[in-house]
């Protein structure tokens, strides 16, 4: 691999390049479409939606999939379609914000870990394989009952569920670079710690942190429905994708498409992300490294 | 080798387990409220409330706490259940039984089918057979747990009413429960069985068993599963607390009993002794599983005992 | 287990039972039962220590006196009871050749240590006004009373009141009615598996019923299974798929669906509490009764009675039950739909429309707490309250709690609104909830008032006879809700539902509510 094209590549070019690849394939085309439509349908959900998602109209409660509501009423008579498409944002912003502050975290914890090395990378570790060991389930469930329910809370739980795999991650690319010859060869030229760590360090680490945090978004999404079906996540009468299961079996009979139209969502959200970051990772060639963590 | 390296492993679980349960012994701390409201008579006084808080040695310095508990773990005593009012061991006792037998259960059925179906794929390498596994495989790692769980119930308990829609009464009860766990694990371990056959088959040994004019049925259950086998188990190991996770939201829907419903209870309520006991079993799962894992890796590939050691 | 092991197993008359066992009931007889989902979570079958008692309580214990539907009392334990004219004494005459679960007497000593055991417990209030009780010989007792207590027949007949075996009480300490509960009723606690299951054996001495059963003597079933499912509609799944027999709360939404099954019957009883919601009076802008007034016409009982319980069960207008004589209050306290009237409070208190919607002071917006906990019939009701809010432009934002927490919340202060329900059939729940000495939880309101404290102590112990204490009351309600501490809902009824093709249920249902009696007549279809 040639170092020094590696170390120029900005992430703009990694956007560029390897975005651009990955949709080159059918399966990524698709994928990628599908999360592109997905992520437009969140963001103006105020207008696709066809009602109100909080309108209550209890005299047409449970109403099977038809016109007017494609998708149904539930419970209260609120449109599961409407419902859904809010839902969408609920999910995709929890997750993807969750997930950006734990890939932030994540590597500055693990490229501080890799880099000092010493007992601060062992004392770093050790928390991160304790948490890494744990299901991201009762990580969350904890984190949740500490702070107690909604939103904010559920965000900071995903966030601190998936931690210990950015660290963990960035961690593995950061003392595999130090390896290499450019880095140093920076080091022995005196730079500064802060300044190799940024300008040398985290450009070459950030492609598989990226794919990863890519794929982690999947799962954030199926922990946050988790927490939802709990009841603590987005409060009532908020569209989470999670919540409107929550409801659990009371639904299954009087009215199933309350719970298949969110479930099904989740699914294929989360195939499409997670066959998209397939065709990431082919795209990157990051495989190996993506193995050594 | 394989011996010190299990025992240098070993070592290596003190410190861990020793942070695990800080960590365990302050989480609690963390959580809002105070069981000892829960236990107040209405509209008592605050000189009642201290006479508890004693009681319960609550009003201890946090580091004496921590040692007179870790000092009790050590001798099994789990303390009392502070709004369940009882021993907290004989919760765990109660409830130990159930987790076990769906967490063995969904295991051995991850294990058994993820294998088969993995072996077949890796034997039979039709284009088509191919996309069923990956889709399979796709599926099984992306839908949510719960969400399977109710679909299963409709179908398999409320139209066919094959099996029971919650409790934990007889084997009929255990399917659904298994089935919901298992199926991601059947998924993984399918693609693990599959790779690692696929891996196995060209390495030279075996053009070796094909020239010395065996089977292929003999090499492969003689030479090749021993190969596919290790991973396997590691995976499976690795994911223990995995499974226990999933055991959680499945006893939840389900409504059984078991150490993910105990704790889920028991944080509702803040009883704090009950929450640590059972943090504590789970965290002894995870790193037991991890070990064997290691163990069963660091077996296969010599590099990792050098490497660590 | 050591009180669940029958000593004189041998005796002549456990053999003679055990041969008509064999002879009526050659099948296994087990009736699965699931509690109402107001129930669950009991961490104790003991009557004298526990805030919360299940069902399967009432068929362990027996009691004094039992209370039929239309509140008269019929004798049980006690067969008959004279009070003195003043009030001050009550002396009760016991059945003869009853004994505990642990084969030890029951006796007037065994009454006498009873009632002092309640010294120091929740549930004192119960014995309260009792100031000692002498043993006249070995089945008659009095209580000597410190002030004449004119619902002491009420209390003697609740499930809080059920008799515990003195031996075992003493012996067990904190254990009893986890470890093991010995009482004399018609059912033995064969196993308690806390939040999940109990499972009771039938006690084959018991010849003593009350006259509210057909069968006095052991009951029909062998074994009753309680489970505890945790959610109602998971619980009708149950019973419709066969998994249990009886479902003891049926969730009102549910029942034109169980209807329609040709093996399922419904048995609709009286209702005995309400659904309601207390307002915080600490918390601004609750502090000012023009709000708290406004907030209670926002709430549409009538509506919610029709489109979300399909007409079932009765709109609740103030904080007791309709059966009651003291919820017989002013018509003009009561607190009914005015959704003008209530823009006109909130206009008069300084609240004006926003533009979305949302009422404004100043730069402030009327956005409020709504708490309620995580059962689905009461997230159920909070979903249509905070909708309701809306309408008169005030915004409800949902917590849910776990049943549990929530109280720390309201100890806490933490609360403005809130959506809860009570069961209890009798004018003393208004000082549970509004007395003072209970701020927080379980008087969620943080109502603290000198004039209700004093209608609260008169109510409580001034009143000397029944139509006296229902005029103290009647006063003290009125006064309650001439404040706007809360906003009446509904009055829910009791729905049961069994599978009519395993068991058959006595009909119609004595008593004010389905429990031990009712358990005795239940018997398994051939």
């Amino acid at each position: 691999m040639k170092v020094s094209t590696m170390a120029i590549r900005s992430l703009d070019a990694f956007a560029r390049m390897s975005i651009g690849r990955a949709f080159a394939s059918g399966i990524g085309m698709v994928a990628g479409g599908f999360l592109i439509l997905l992520v437009l349908v969140a963001i103006f959900a105020p207008w696709i939606a066809p009602f109100d998602y909080a309108a209550q109209n209890l005299m047409n409660a449970n109403a099977p999939p038809g016109w007017p509501h494609l998708l149904g009423t539930d419970e209260f008579g609120r449109d599961v379609l409407s419902r859904v498409i809010f839902g969408a944002r609920t999910s995709l912003s929890v997750s993807a914000t969750a997930i950006a502050i734990s890939m932030a975290a994540g590597m500055t914890l693990g490229a501080a870990a890799g880099y000092f090395g010493g007992f601060f990378e062992r004392a770093v570790m050790t928390v991160v394989d304790l948490t890494w060991s744990f299901p991201d389930i009762l990580i969350a469930l904890i984190f949740v009952a500490i702070i107690g329910p909604g939103l904010t809370s559920t965000t900071f739980a995903i966030a601190i569920a998936y931690l210990a795999q950015f660290t963990r991650l960035t961690r593995a690319q950061i003392v595999r670079l130090k390896r290499e010859t450019f880095i140093e060869a920076t080091i022995n030229l005196g730079a500064k710690p802060s300044h190799i760590l940024l300008k040398h360090l985290m450009p070459n680490a950030i492609a598989p942190v990226i794919v990863v945090g890519m794929l982690a978004i999947g799962d954030g999404i199926v922990l946050e429905a988790t927490l939802g079906f709990f009841g603590l996540g987005a409060q009532p009468p908020t569209p989470s994708w999670g919540a409107m299961m929550s409801s659990g079996t009371a639904q299954l009979f009087l009215s199933p498409w309350v719970i298949i139209f969110p479930g099904v969502a989740v699914a294929i959200t989360v195939i499409a992300v997670n066959l998209f970051g397939d065709e990431l990772i082919r795209a990157l060639d990051i495989r190996d490294r993506l193995r050594g963590a | 080798m394989i011996l010190r390296y299990t025992f240098q492993r070993l070592l290596m679980l003190i410190p861990v387990s020793f942070s695990i349960s800080v960590v365990i012994f302050m989480i609690v701390y963390l959580l809002p409220g105070d069981p000892i409201d829960n236990l107040l008579r209405v509209g008592s006084s605050p000189e009642d409330r201290a006479e508890l808080v004693a009681q319960y040695g609550l009003d201890r310095n946090l580091v004496v706490q921590y040692f007179v508990w870790i000092g009790n773990m050590f001798q099994g005593e789990f303390g009392q259940a502070i709004v369940l009012r009882r021993p907290v061991a004989d919760l765990v006792a109660q409830n130990l039984p159930y987790s076990l037998t769906l967490g063995g259960l969904a295991f051995l059925f991850s294990s058994t089918v993820g294998m088969a179906l993995g072996t077949i794929s890796a034997i039979v390498r039709h284009p088509l057979l191919d996309r069923f596994m990956r889709g399979f495989i796709l599926l099984g790692s992306t839908v949510p747990g719960f969400w399977l769980a109710l679909l299963l119930i409709l179908f398999f308990s409320v139209n066919l009413g094959w099996f029971p829609v919650s409790g934990a009464g007889g084997w009929k009860s255990l399917v659904l429960p298994v089935l919901t766990i298992g199926f991601g694990g059947v998924a993984l371990v399918a693609r693990v069985t599959r790779v690692a056959l696929l891996d196995a088959q060209r390495e030279d040994f075996v053009t070796l068993l094909h020239a010395k004019g065996l089977s292929s049925r003999t090499i492969l259950f003689r030479h090749l599963m021993p190969h596919a086998l290790l991973p396997v188990v590691t995976i499976l190991a690795l994911r223990i607390g995995w499974i226990l996770g999933g055991a959680v939201t499945v006893e939840f829907v389900f409504g059984r009993p078991g150490l993910g419903s105990l704790l889920i209870r028991a944080l509702g309520q803040r009883d704090y002794p009950v929450v640590q006991a059972c943090l504590l079993m789970l965290a002894l799962a995870v790193m037991l599983g991890t070990l064997i894992g290691d163990v069963a890796q660091a077996s296969m590939d010599p590099r990792i005992r050098e490497k660590k050691s | 287990m050591r009180y669940s092991t029958k000593t004189q197993l041998l005796s002549g008359s456990a053999i003679v039972a055990a041969g008509l066992l064999f002879s009526t009931a050659a099948m296994a007889q087990n009736v699965s039962i699931a509690f109402s989902a107001s129930e669950l979570g009991a961490t104790a079958y003991n009557p004298v220590a526990a805030s919360t008692l299940n069902t399967a309580t009432s068929l362990i214990y027996d009691r004094l006196v039992e209370q039929d539907a239309d509140q008269s009392y019929h004798p049980h334990l006690a067969t008959s009871w004279e009070e003195t004219p003043d009030g001050m004494a009550w002396t009760f005459s016991l059945l003869e050749g009853v004994t505990f679960h642990d084969d030890t007497p029951f006796n007037a000593a065994a009454v006498q240590s009873w009632i002092a055991s309640y010294a120091g417990t929740e549930n004192e209030y119960l014995v309260e006004a009792i100031g000692s009780v002498d043993v006249i010989d070995d089945l008659t007792v009095r209580f000597n009373m410190d002030r004449p207590e004119p619902n002491l027949l009420y209390n003697l007949a609740s499930a809080f009141m059920g008799i515990p075996s003195p031996t075992a009480f003493a012996e067990l300490g904190d254990n009893f009615g986890v470890t093991a509960a010995v009482g004399t009723g018609p059912y033995e606690l064969q196993s308690f598996e806390i939040g999940f299951e109990t499972v009771l054996v039938r006690n084959e001495d018991y010849t003593w019923g009350s006259d509210l059963s057909e069968n006095t003597g052991p009951g029909h079933i062998e074994t009753f299974t309680f489970r505890e499912i945790p959610d109602q509609s998971t619980a009708f799944l149950e019973l419709r798929t066969g998994g249990i027999d009886l479902l003891l709360g049926v969730p009102t939404d549910f029942l034109a669906i169980l209807e329609a099954e040709a093996n399922i019957q419904i048995i609709q009883m009286p209702g005995v509490g309400i659904s309601y919601m207390p307002i915080n009076v600490t918390a601004p802008p609750f502090d000012n009764i023009l709000v708290r007034q406004a907030t209670g016409m926002a709430i549409d009982q009538e509506g919610i009675v029709a489109a979300i319980y399909n007409g079932v069960g009765a709109p609740a207008h103030n904080f007791l039950i309709s059966s009651l004589p003291e919820a017989d209050v002013d018509p003009d306290l009561n607190v009914t739909y005015n959704p003008a009237r209530a823009g006109e409070l909130l206009d008069e208190a300084g609240w004006v429309m926003g533009d979305d919607g949302v009422r404004v002071m100043g730069d402030e917006r009327l956005s409020v707490s709504l708490y309620t906990a995580n059962t689905t019939e009461l997230t159920r009701l909070t979903q249509v309250v905070q909708a309701q809010l809306g309408e008169i432009g005030m915004e409800a934002i949902i917590t849910v709690f776990d049943s549990s927490t929530i109280r720390d919340e309201y100890r806490n202060n933490a609360h403005q609104l809130a959506v809860r329900s009570y069961d209890w059939n009798n004018s003393d729940i208004l000082d549970w909830f509004f007395s003072g000495n209970r701020l927080g939880y379980p008087n969620v309101s943080m109502w603290e008032d000198e004039e209700g404290q004093r209608l609260n102590d008169v109510a409580m112990t001034e009143s000397s006879t029944s139509a006296e204490r229902i005029a103290n009351f009647t006063a003290y309600h009125e006064y309650v809700l001439s404040q706007h501490l809360f906003v009446p809902i509904y009055q829910p009824t009791q729905n049961i539902a069994f599978n009519a093709t395993a068991i058959s249920v006595p009909d119609p249902v004595r008593g004010s509510r389905f429990r031990g009696q009712s358990f005795m007549d239940i018997q398994v279809v051939e």
